[in-house]
C-alpha cells in the first residue's frame, strides 16, 4: 500500500488577546506521522489535546506555524483549498452548522458536484440518488432543509456531502457520536465496505475507545499538543508507554 | 414525589403539506431523585420531547397531552408565563447543540455568572458580585476545570469542544435544578472525564436528590448511570422500564437490535468486521408505515403488525409489540 498522507513536525500556536498582552496556547507541537491509503489512523486525546487543531490544519482552515504535510509524496500547501478539497474531505462535529441553512439539502449536493466535478445533469442526478441511498437517507430527504433534520440525520447530510467527490481521505472528527448505535453500525460497514472497494483512507477522531479498536489500523495519542503514543492499534491497546494512555486505556475497559 | 408526569404527549407541525406528527402519545415521568435514560433512533424524537418540557418549541408545533404535571401543579392549567417561570427556577437543560446553550458573542465568565440566580448567594448585596464570581469559579473547578481564569476571559470558539461541554454542565447545575435534562451531554469528551462527569452529577443526583434525564446514544453510560429507561422509535414509545433489566432482556426487536449494534456488548466481534445493524432507514414523517412503524424493518414481522400494536404491561415494563421477545433466544 502507498503512503497517502505523510505529516512530519507539524505545529500550530493560538494566540489569544488578554488586555495588552498576548498569551500563547501552543495547541500542536512536533507531530509527526504517516498514513498509507486504504487503511485508518485514529486519534485520540483529551479534550484541549489539539486533535481538531491538526484536522484543520490537514483541511486547510488553519495555517500551521511549522512543519511540512505530503499527499502521495508530494509537499503541498493545503490552504490552496480548492485543489486539494476533493482529495481530502471532512466532517467536523457540529455538522449543522457547516450547512447552509436556507439551501436544500439536494440543491446542495448538487452545487459540490456542479462545481468539482465534470458530471452532466443526468449524471449528477443519479450520483446524488445512490449517495443519499448508501447513508439511509431517502429520496425525499433531498427535499428537506438542514433545520427538518435531527442531530444524527444532519450528520449524515455532511457524509453525503463528503462522500460525493469520491475523496482519497476522510477526516471524521467526532462526526459518528451524534449518531445512534444501531445507525452508528450501518455508517461504520458502510465506511468499512468503501475502505475495502476503494481503498478509501480515515483519520478516524473520536473519544469511543471501542469504536477505535474495532475499525483503526493504527493510532495517535495526543497529550497537550504532543504525540504520546503511536504505534498499531492492538499494540497501544497491550502496550501502552505514556501515562496518559495508560489511564485513557484502563478508563475504557 | 412524582416530579414530571406526562401522558400521551403529542408534538406536530403545521407544514404546508398539512400536519405531521412527530412525536405520537408517550408518556414519561420522574420521581424526586430518579434517573431516567432516554435512547432511539437518531430523529425519533428525543430532543423534541425534551424541548417541549422546557418549553423552547416555537409556534409552528402544536404540543397537547392528556396530563403534564409538575410537582403536583397541573401545567396545562397555568399561564404560558406562569409555566416558563415555575420550570425557569426548577428544570435545567443541556442543549444537543453547543450553540443553543453557549452565546458565541459573550465571554464564557459573563455567560456562566449569570446563570448563578440571584437568589442563591447569600450575602448583602454589594458582596454579591464578588459572590457570583466565587461561585462561578467554584462551579467550574467542579466540572473539573482548573484553568478558570483563562478560561473565563475566553470566548466560546476560542475553546475546544469538550471545555465548551464542561462549561454547558457548569451552567446547567449552577441553579440547582431539580430536574436536569442533558441531551448528549458528554460525546465531545473522552471517556475518564466522561465518567469525572456523569460522577459529579451522579453526585447532585444523591445529595441534593436532583433528577436526571439523560438522552443519550452511549447505552454504556445509559447502563451505568440511569435506573430506568425509555427507548423511542419514530416518535412513538416502544419500551420503558428498568434500564438494567431491558438492557439484559429487551421485549423490543428495535431495542433488542439497538443493544446488538454496539460493540461493546458484543466482546468476540472480529476488528473490522461488519457490526449488527437492521436494515433501511427510519421513515420520514410524511410517508409513515401503516401499523407498526418498525414493520418495514423489523426482522420479526408478520402480518398482526400492520394493526398499530398498544402499549402492554407485564409488571412494571412496558412495550408495544405484538410479538414481544418473551422467550430467550439467542439468535
Ligand atoms: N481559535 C482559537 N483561538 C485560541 N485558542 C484556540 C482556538 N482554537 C483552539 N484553541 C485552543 O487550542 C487548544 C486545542 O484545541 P482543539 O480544539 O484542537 O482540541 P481538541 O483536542 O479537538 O479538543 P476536544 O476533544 O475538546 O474537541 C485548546 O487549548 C483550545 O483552547
Ligand atoms: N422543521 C421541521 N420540519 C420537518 N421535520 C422536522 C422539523 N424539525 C424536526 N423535524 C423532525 O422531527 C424528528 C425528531 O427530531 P429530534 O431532533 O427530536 O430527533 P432526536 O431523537 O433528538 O434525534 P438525534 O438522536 O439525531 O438527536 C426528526 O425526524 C426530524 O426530521
Ligand atoms: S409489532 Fe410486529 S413489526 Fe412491530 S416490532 Fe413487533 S414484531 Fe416487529
Ligand atoms: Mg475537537
Ligand atoms: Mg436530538
Amino acid at each position: 500500500m502507498s503512503i497517502l498522507l505523510e505529516v512530519s513536525g507539524l505545529g500550530k500556536n493560538y494566540y489569544k488577546q488578554r488586555g495588552i498582552t498576548r498569551k500563547k496556547v501552543t495547541a500542536l507541537n512536533n507531530v509527526s506521522f504517516r498514513l498509507h491509503s486504504g487503511k485508518t489512523l485514529a486519534i485520540v486525546g483529551e479534550t484541549g489535546s489539539g486533535k481538531s487543531t491538526l484536522a484543520k490544519l490537514l483541511v486547510g482552515i488553519e495555517k500551521p506555524d511549522s512543519g511540512i504535510i505530503k499527499l502521495s509524496g508530494e509537499q503541498v500547501d493545503i490552504s490552496n483549498y480548492k485543489k486539494y478539497n476533493h482529495v481530502i474531505r471532512f466532517i467536523f462535529q457540529d455538522a449543522g452548522r457547516s450547512l447552509n441553512p436556507l439551501q436544500k439539502v439536494g440543491q446542495m449536493l448538487e452545487d459540490v458536484l456542479r462545481f468539482s466535478t465534470i458530471l452532466d445533469a443526468e449524471q449528477r442526478r443519479v450520483k446524488i440518488r445512490k449517495t443519499l441511498k448508501q447513508l439511509g437517507l431517502l429520496d425525499e430527504h433531498a427535499e428537506y432543509y438542514p433545520h427538518m433534520f435531527s442531530g444524527g440525520q444532519l450528520q449524515r447530510v455532511a457524509l453525503a456531502r463528503a462522500l460525493i467527490l469520491d475523496p482519497k481521505l476522510l477526516i471524521l472528527d467526532e462526526a459518528l457520536t451524534a449518531l445512534d448505535p444501531s445507525l452508528r453500525a450501518q455508517i461504520v460497514n458502510l465506511l468499512l465496505e468503501l475502505q475495502q472497494q476503494d481503498g478509501l483512507a480515515y483519520l478516524l477522531i473520536t473519544n469511543n475507545l471501542q469504536l477505535v479498536r474495532h475499525i483503526s489500523d493504527e493510532m495517535l495519542v495526543l497529550y497537550q499538543g504532543q504525540a504520546a503514543d503511536s504505534g498499531l492499534t492492538a499494540e497501544v491497546f497491550a502496550n501502552p508507554q505514556h501515562d496518559y494512555t495508560k489511564k485513557l486505556i484502563n478508563s475504557a475497559l | 414525589m412524582l416530579l414530571l408526569d406526562i401522558k400521551n404527549l403529542t408534538i406536530e407541525l403545521e407544514t404546508p403539506d398539512g400536519l405531521i406528527r412527530a412525536v405520537d402519545r408517550v408518556s414519561l415521568s420522574l420521581r424526586e431523585g430518579e434517573t431516567r435514560g432516554l435512547v432511539g433512533e437518531s430523529g425519533s424524537g428525543k430532543s423534541l420531547v425534551a424541548k417541549a418540557i422546557v418549553g423552547v418549541l416555537n409556534r409552528r408545533w402544536r404540543i397537547t397531552a392528556d396530563r403534564f404535571s409538575w410537582m403536583g401543579q397541573d401545567m396545562l392549567q397555568v399561564s404560558a408565563e406562569q409555566r416558563r417561570k415555575i420550570i425557569g427556577r426548577d428544570i435545567a437543560m443541556i442543549y444537543q447543540e453547543p450553540s443553543r446553550s453557549l452565546d458565541p458573542t459573550a465571554l464564557v465568565g459573563e455567560q456562566l455568572e449569570e446563570a448563578i440566580p440571584t437568589s442563591l448567594l447569600d450575602g448583602y448585596w454589594w458582596q454579591k458580585p464578588f459572590l457570583r464570581k466565587k461561585k462561578a469559579i467554584a462551579l467550574l473547578h467542579k466540572v473539573g476545570i482548573r484553568d478558570h481564569q483563562n478560561i473565563m476571559q475566553s470566548y466560546p470558539y476560542q475553546l475546544s469542544e469538550g471545555i465548551c461541554q464542561k462549561v454547558m454542565i457548569a451552567m446547567a447545575i449552577a441553579k440547582n435544578p431539580k430536574l436536569l435534562i442533558a441531551d448528549e451531554p458528554t460525546t465531545a469528551l473522552e471517556s475518564t472525564t466522561q465518567a469525572q462527569l456523569f460522577r459529579l452529577l451522579a453526585s447532585f443526583n444523591q445529595l441534593k436528590g436532583m433528577a436526571i434525564l439523560l438522552i443519550s446514544h452511549e447505552l454504556e453510560s445509559v447502563a451505568r448511570y440511569t435506573q430506568n429507561l425509555s427507548v423511542l422509535y419514530c416518535g412513538q414509545l416502544v419500551e420503558s422500564g428498568d434500564t438494567t433489566a431491558i438492557l439484559k432482556h429487551p421485549f423490543h426487536p428495535y431495542t433488542h437490535a439497538l443493544i446488538k449494534s454496539v460493540p461493546e456488548f458484543q466482546p468476540d466481534l472480529l476488528p473490522k468486521s461488519p457490526l449488527y445493524a437492521l436494515p433501511g432507514s427510519i421513515p420520514t414523517l410524511q410517508h409513515l408505515p401503516i401499523g407498526c412503524r418498525l414493520g418495514p424493518r423489523c426482522p420479526n414481522a408478520r402480518k398482526e403488525c400492520v394493526k398499530t400494536p398498544n402499549l402492554e404491561r407485564l409488571q412494571n415494563h412496558y412495550y408495544s409489540c405484538h410479538f414481544p421477545l418473551l422467550k430467550r433466544d439467542e439468535s
